[in-house]
């Protein structure tokens, strides 16, 4: 009985996970974009440290504890100091408007399912529901670096699918190896670092933080 | 067979007298977060009351729509009332249809209402007719799918078999994610289809910005009354729909005196919450532009996509 109770919570907690995706391909405003990215990983964090509960291992509460420290409190506030240096504030021309854009992560969402769709037997009962929502926010977030122009939101996008692969990996063996964890964290850090110096100079080059700005370049 | 009658009579009375009082409260919760006093709260009823006394004018160039659609409107709207389990989980009407007969009743409202906008030829009615279009055709898909998502958990699409097994938690074994999504995505719709403010902002007779009052605007007297107190009602469906099947506890399953009375009683505390909770966000929120709806109804609409995908992905 606690197992089941166990699975459906950690279930509501990959449902939230994906929900928040959402909101983030639905935000125009970036400050709130860096905001739903810090919610989406404290309910990530919530989510491992619940399977580590249920299961008994431990180095999965070290995987939950860095995410709180690193996606929660350390990324969000640099990408803050770099919204604020660059003085932008939304996110006004996309690829693809918001509505186009949530229908598309509908059928990606329903796409994800369906891939895993026959692996989910073979998975273990605790996490059978995560391993489709996984696949679904590592696509939206490849979906929201294509669809969204401005630098900051890219990487947004692209941590969003470190989170969707960090899901995956919690919800299909129980969490990587620890060593391989740390590596991930230290590269993701080390990324965010790159790419703030990046943004800078993409403005200071060319007055903007759009991307598609890049392709001048050629000239 | 007498039951039935009686239950169709007390459920009519009880829409018709709660609707103006939970228009009038959220005026009140509004009026006393912008610290000011307010009307009380049973300003609504006295406005009806002269509405209704007065003297209505119609244009010369309207046609019988016009003074047919505040009638279907209000019977609609009623007749959807009806279909909806109000403090007794058997509704009366149940017979005669479910949850999408329910929506399409209120559906029929709308189509009305819209024709009527565009019958007296002003240009405000037209404009509204054509913006209330596009939002009616937003959130129907949004609305039919959110109740796929409660009917299948519940495997039924008859109102009272769902809020009759959530009540005594039968059958309620599935994850809870398909009716956390189904919830929010209904929320979303109420608030769109009933014109509160980030969508549409009752207060206001603004050209710019009004959706549901352009289309009312050549109405007066009794006729205004009717569709006053239809959208009244309307607001008071969706409130209904979603405490009761959400939260359903505390309804009469049994027809006796004390679970009516206990039904009643919880059933206005609930709705009065709801009322508190939409004048709460009409205050914290400001509109939005008109292309900015598409947005949030979009979100309704993935929402409650997600919740029928959530009841398939998670059954296992």
């Amino acid at each position: 009985m606690l197992s089941h109770f166990g699975a459906q919570i950690v279930d509501l907690g990959s449902a939230l996970l994906l929900l928040t995706c959402f909101a983030i391909v639905a935000q125009r405003r970036l400050s709130a974009c860096v905001d739903l990215f810090a919610l989406q990983s404290v309910f990530l964090a919530a989510t491992a440290a619940l399977v580590a509960f249920l299961t008994g291992i431990h180095h999965i509460y070290i995987a939950a504890a860095l995410t709180i420290i690193i996606k929660v409190l350390v990324i969000p506030r640099i990408l803050k100091k770099v919204i604020e240096r660059l003085n932008v504030t939304r996110e006004l021309v996309m690829n693809v408007n918001v509505p186009t854009g949530l229908l598309i992560c509908g059928g990606l969402a329903m796409l994800a399912f369906f891939i895993t769709q026959p692996l989910i037997p073979l998975g273990f009962q605790l996490t059978q529901g995560s391993l489709g929502i996984a696949l679904a926010i590592v696509l939206i977030g490849f979906f929201t670096m294509i669809a969204r122009k401005k630098a900051v939101t890219q990487v947004i996008g692209f941590l969003v699918m470190e989170n969707g692969l960090f899901l995956g990996a919690t919800a299909s063996a129980y969490g990587m190896p620890l060593i391989v964890e740390l590596g991930v964290f230290f590269d993701v850090l080390v990324g965010m670092l790159i790419v703030g110096i990046y943004a800078h100079r993409l403005q200071d080059a060319f007055d903007s933080v759009d991307t598609s700005q890049l392709t001048t370049l050629k000239e | 067979m007498s039951q039935a009658v009686l239950l169709v009579v007390a459920q009519t009375m009880v829409l018709l007298a709660l609707s103006p009082f939970i228009v009038g409260l959220i005026r009140k919760v509004k009026a006393r977060l912008q610290c000011r006093r307010g009307a009380s709260v049973f300003q609504p009823y006295a406005d009806l009351a002269k509405l209704f006394k007065k003297q209505p004018v119609v244009s010369t160039t309207t046609s019988w729509i016009f003074t047919a659609t505040p009638y279907i409107l209000f019977a609609s709207t009623l007749a959807a009332g009806l279909l909806v389990p109000v403090f007794v989980s058997q509704t009366p009407l149940n017979f005669a249809g479910n949850i999408i007969a329910l929506v399409y009743l209120l559906a029929l409202g709308t189509f009305f209402l819209m024709l009527a906008g565009l019958d007296a030829g002003s240009a405000f009615g037209g404009m509204g007719s054509s913006r209330e279009a596009i939002v009616a055709s937003l959130t129907e898909p949004a609305a039919i799918l959110s109740i796929f998502a409660i009917a299948l958990t519940t495997g039924s699409t008859n109102l009272s078999t769902i809020v009759h097994k959530t009540a005594l938690l039968q059958g309620i074994d599935t994850a809870p994610s398909p009716h956390l999504m189904a919830l929010a995505a209904l929320f979303i719709v109420t608030i769109a289809e009933t014109g509160r403010v980030p969508v549409d902002n009752p207060a206001t007779h603004l050209e710019l910005t009004m959706i549901h009052e352009a289309m009312i605007l050549e109405y007066s007297g009794r006729y205004l009354a009717l569709v006053e107190w239809a959208s009244g009602i309307r607001l008071l469906v969706f409130l209904t729909l979603i405490v009761n099947v959400f939260a359903p506890w505390g309804i009469a399953t049994t027809l006796t005196p004390v679970a009516f009375g206990v039904g009643l009683g919880v059933y206005i505390l609930k709705v009065a919450g709801m009322a508190v909770l939409i004048g709460v966000i009409e205050s914290m929120f400001a509109k939005l532009r008109l292309f900015r709806v598409t947005d949030l109804l979009g979100v309704a609409f993935i929402l409650a996509l997600l919740g029928v995908l959530f009841f398939y992905i998670l059954r296992g």
